[in-house]
């Protein structure tokens, strides 16, 4: 009896395959039970994500299994044999990969968390279904541990990997929690409205949008259920806000330091953020050198994304030898040394930074 | 035994200040938490050597420079204990240790050269203790603040460059460092303010000297506190001022 794995990811197969390949979470209760009844096939979890779509399970002879199941997927989906190019693992290899994935090193944002939910859900799924038994079980509680394992003990969350990722690090790192945080947008476009999305998404709550065009303000005012203000009107409003996200279509520069300088005071030694990510920049540099002001702009707010990307980066040869130490320690053996008896039950508990909580005796 | 429970002492600071800067360069948190125990461990020999002291001389273990190095310490340990983690600073304990460790060392030095042994009070003043016990505890709040006011100094210079090294992703907030630095500021100023009105209820009134540093410390740091809820200081320059008030109130203690 082994553990294997068959799936594509983002790395291995467009998103037109992907997309034909993805099983949508109702239909996945019925995937299991017709995957395990594929010959020699005795548990099956199934992983379908925006960028990956993995079939995890155990067999009595998995070289067959993986055949059987990549017919079953021609004959269930719109692809063809020899149009995709599956992953196959068996063994220690399965668990690595699971394991790797669990750890967000197989992730399109590298170190990024939300898998880690991801296969928990699936896991979930599944024994729900009744679709794992001891093998499974014992695998995936392995790599819940493994997960968090990896993201405590390495910098692989570490830093930002995105222009608006840091941003929205940059202001936490001035704030703290973002819940209380009143947001400006000088000029409604694309990227600003990403970018107090993200700050949204983090707890900032007030938002002001102040744009040449009051309809276009208007309209992202109310995507982002803010306050939209006439453009004329937007320095009686900087005293009231926290950060101040700017991204004109102006020639020159909107925000001088004499704005900035004229309401740092009635600010009583709070902290302003201020992020240009115009081109043409749309604040002065100068207004940087004020007093609990900081300012970034587009190429200040990259250098930390690629820099954020390059350090996660650099952490993957660590994280692979906490994966690669915890499997020499631990060992695929050990999948088959449980006893029956001794089945684990699953622990949806905690995230993925919770720790070494979840052991796997 | 009190000489080697502050030795022991010392070098659970050491220990704990060493692991936690190696974790904050591999970037383990979670070895950061540590800290907090080893900083309770540092605490309960410090709670020895202060006990072994206090029953040496029948009061307050504050009868020598070493003494009250010591007690200092303790103070700055039990309010980063007590605080650290309700101000979410945990990192303030890591700050903490060098100063800690620093402090301890002068003072196992300055027993091993001269250690002037018991000295049993004439007659037991409660109001002198009060006066001596409550002002080295406020010397320990603003120490902390000094600490955090650092730490605040660092996450503001990482900000303003643009180029967050490695500790920037480690470091607190600069928002919880400043709100740290005022309520520090103000535990410890509430402190010394009970300190100095027990003096005026001594048996034996102070020196001049010693009156007018102790008050010079505490005008310092009220007013301060004053101009901060007046006004609001810019977070930067109450780092700077909780700093440069910490360093005053170190050179006034040789004096008292």
């Amino acid at each position: 009896m082994s553990i294997f794995c068959l799936g594509v990811n983002h790395k291995t197969a467009p998103v037109e395959i992907r997309e034909r390949l993805a099983i949508a979470e109702k239909a996945v209760p019925e995937h299991l039970s017709e995957i395990r009844g594929i010959g020699p096939i005795e548990e099956a979890v199934v992983l379908s994500t925006c960028n990956r779509v993995e079939i995890y399970g155990s067999a009595s002879d998995s070289g067959d299994a993986l055949e059987k199941l990549v017919d079953y997927l021609v004959d269930h989906f719109e692809v063809e044999h020899g149009e995709v190019e599956f992953y196959r693992h068996e063994a220690e290899q399965a668990a690595n990969h699971l394991f790797e994935v669990a750890s967000g090193l197989d992730s399109m944002v590298l170190g990024e968390t939300e898998i880690f939910g991801q296969i928990k859900k699936a896991y979930a799924t599944a024994q729900q279904n009744g679709a794992t038994a001891r093998r499974m079980n014992k695998l995936f509680q392995q790599s819940f541990t493994v997960g968090k394992l990896v993201r405590s003990n390495t910098r692989i969350q570490q830093g930002s990997t995105s222009v608006g990722a840091a941003a929205v690090d940059l202001a936490e790192k001035i704030f703290g929690k973002l819940d209380g945080c009143r947001v400006m947008i000088l000029g409604a476009g694309e990227m600003s409205r990403v970018t107090a999305q993200s700050l949204q998404s983090r707890g900032a709550k007030s938002i002001i949008v102040s744009n040449r065009s009051f309809d276009k303000a208007e309209e992202l005012a109310k995507e982002l259920q803010g306050k939209a203000i006439l453009f004329d009107e937007w320095m009686n409003h900087l005293h009231k806000v926290d950060i101040v996200i700017s991204s004109t279509a102006a020639p020159h520069a909107v925000v001088h330091k004499e704005h900035v300088e004229k309401i740092i005071d009635q600010r009583r030694g709070l902290a302003l953020f201020l992020i240009d990510i115009a081109v043409p920049r749309d604040i002065e540099d100068e207004v940087n050198e004020i007093t609990d002001v900081y300012l970034y702009n587009i190429d200040q707010l990259q250098r930390i994304a690629d820099d954020g990307v390059k350090r996660r980066e650099k952490q993957i040869e660590i994280c692979r030898q906490v994966i690669s130490g915890f499997l020499e320690e631990k060992g695929i053996e050990a999948l088959a040394e449980v006893p029956d008896s001794r089945k684990q039950k699953p622990d949806f508990s905690e995230g993925p930074t919770a720790g070494r909580t979840v052991t796997d005796s | 035994m009190d000489d080697w429970y502050l030795i022991i002492s010392t070098l659970i600071f050491l220990v704990g200040f060493l692991l936690a800067v190696i974790s904050l360069r591999r970037g383990r948190k979670g070895e950061v938490g540590l800290n907090f125990w080893l900083a309770a461990a540092g605490f309960i020999f410090q709670c020895l050597f202060l006990r072994e002291r206090g029953e040496l001389h029948g009061r307050c273990p504050i009868t020598n420079g070493a003494e009250v190095l010591v007690f200092i310490c303790w103070s700055v340990v039990i309010l980063y204990l007590a605080l650290g983690k309700a101000f979410r600073l945990s990192l303030l304990g890591v700050f903490s240790m060098p100063l800690v460790f620093v402090f301890q060392l002068i003072a196992i030095i300055s027993l091993a050269a001269n250690d002037p042994g018991p000295r049993p009070p004439e007659t037991l003043d409660p109001w002198l203790e009060m006066h001596a016990s409550m002002s080295l505890l406020a010397y320990g709040a603003y120490g902390l603040a000094c600490i955090a006011g650092i730490m605040y100094l660092v996450q503001n210079r990482q900000l303003k460059s643009h180029e967050p090294g490695r500790l920037f992703y480690s470091l607190p907030p600069i928002k919880y460092l400043s709100d740290a630095i005022i309520r520090l500021l103000v535990i410890g100023t509430v402190l010394i303010s009970v300190g100095i009105i027990a003096a005026f209820f001594m048996q034996v009134a102070p020196e001049a000297v010693h009156l007018a540093a102790s008050g010079a410390v505490w005008l310092i740091y009220f007013v301060i506190v004053l101009v901060q809820f007046i006004r609001r200081i810019s977070p930067k320059r109450l780092s700077v001022l909780a700093i440069g008030a910490f360093v005053f109130a170190l050179v006034t203690l040789s004096v008292l």
